[in-house]
């Protein structure tokens, strides 16, 4: 803790070095070693720090909270879906649940999009490491951005005809006071609940390493054999966001990595408004959209997903206009 | 001494979390039984609409016992789950 502090305060590189430039000196076998080493030596601690936070938030969130009021009212539950998402879900099994559960009770598919969507974009894991590796105005901006697009979501998809029908088809009953009197939660001691977070985030770290780290292979090789012309011709500009929202959401890799990558890119010359752009693009991801098919209908899906492709693609290029980054 | 019903809930199929948190109590279960405590096991789906209409929303995995939900969003230990069938079983 301390001496994460001291980084902190010294505003030591808690992000990788290497210059996309940097790996043409490699030949093609020492590529994935090279930006292994290069992660894991300085990103380790972002790592560390990352998935220790996520454990902690996990366990000491009331998660009474939420199923007390999510069932109450519209406005309760948008608030709730949009500001308690980013909380519950490091952990992608309890996600889908929710959505389902949010669904049933009062609060209705409105609130229920809007957490979905929330969720992804917003998540203690992704925030932390999206402002560490690439910044933390990007980060804040991404919040913020997809804050909006969840919502927005969440409120046409409640207004049309096959959202409505949806919600009628799962509504049980308005009275979720029965509900609450089958839930007595036991708190075990406090440092019982301190190991149980260390241990959720080392089980969090042990689902999304793996995939981080052949995602880091990938991104290697990418960054290494891209020309950055290519991107720069590619990744600008007003196509550069439209492509960069089409990409980032079919694309759309295991946790972390889309970060990684958007990293690399943006190294290559990407614009920041593609960027944001191409992280906006995950929440409708397609194996994502699987899970939620099997609750809700197609036509729902596609809706949602349109909605966040168009929002990416407007805030992408207000973005751009605005910091002058286009 | 009378039976003490556990349902775990969470979905289907089961998440990694949920199955650690069945074998627990699986385990704790098979200490009991050797002292004479019937225990009724369940594994209910999350996402069914009788747990949501019975429950409310739920963060998995969860425990209830004997109908009420004890643990949730969180594997438990397996002393604590014995301890809380010993409980509700007195």
């Amino acid at each position: 803790m301390g001496y994460l502090i001291y980084t902190r305060v010294n505003a030591y590189s808690l992000a990788p070095t290497l210059e996309p430039e940097d790996f043409s000196k490699f030949s093609w076998y020492e590529i994935p070693f090279q930006y292994l080493w290069d992660y894991f030596s300085h990103a380790w601690i972002c790592l560390l720090f990352a998935f220790t936070a996520a454990g902690l938030v996990y366990e000491f969130i009331p998660k009474e909270v939420i199923t007390k009021y999510m069932g109450s009212n519209k406005v309760a539950g948008y608030a709730l879906g949009a500001g308690l998402a980013p909380f519950f879900t490091v952990c992608s099994c309890t996600m889908v649940p929710l959505f389902a559960g949010i669904l049933y009770t009062g609060a209705g598919i409105g609130p229920a999009i809007t957490f979905l969507l929330m969720a992804p974009a917003a998540n203690i894991l992704t925030i932390l490491i999206t402002g560490e590796f690439l910044s933390w105005e990007i980060a804040i901006v991404r919040i913020l951005v997809s804050l909006a697009a969840a919502v927005l979501a969440g409120v046409i998809i409640s207004r049309t005809p096959w959202g409505k029908a949806i919600e009628k088809e799962h509504q049980i009953n308005q009275n979720t006071s029965v509900a609450q009197q089958t839930i007595e939660l036991v708190k075990p001691p406090l440092d019982e609940r301190l190991i149980s977070a260390l241990k959720f985030g080392g089980y969090l770290a042990k689902q999304i390493m793996p995939y981080f780290i052949i995602g880091l292979i990938v991104v290697g090789y990418v960054t290494a054999y891209t020309p950055p012309e290519l991107i720069k011709g590619y990744l600008t500009g007003i196509v550069g966001v439209l492509l960069a929202s089409v990409i980032g959401g079919p694309l759309y890799t295991p946790t972390l990595v889309e970060i990684v990558l958007g990293r690399s890119l943006l190294q290559l010359g990407m614009s920041k408004a593609a960027l944001l752009s191409w992280l906006m693009g995950q929440p409708y991801d397609i194996p994502n959209m699987m899970a939620v098919s099997r609750i809700v209908r197609w036509k729902v899906v596609l809706t949602y997903a349109l909605i966040v492709w168009l929002c990416s693609v407007t805030f992408g290029l207000l973005y751009g206009i605005i910091t002058g980054s286009l | 001494m009378k039976e003490v019903k556990v349902e775990i809930i969470g979905p289907e199929p089961a998440c990694v979390r949920c199955q650690t948190a069945k074998k627990i109590v699986e385990k704790a279960v098979e200490k009991l039984e050797r002292d004479g405590i019937i225990v009724k096991m369940d594994k209910v789906n999350i996402i069914s609409k009788d747990v949501v209409s019975k429950y409310g929303v739920l963060v998995s995995p969860a425990i209830a016992v004997n109908g009420t939900v004890k643990i949730m969003g969180r594997v438990p230990r397996e002393e604590e789950i014995e301890r809380l069938i010993r409980e509700t079983a007195k």
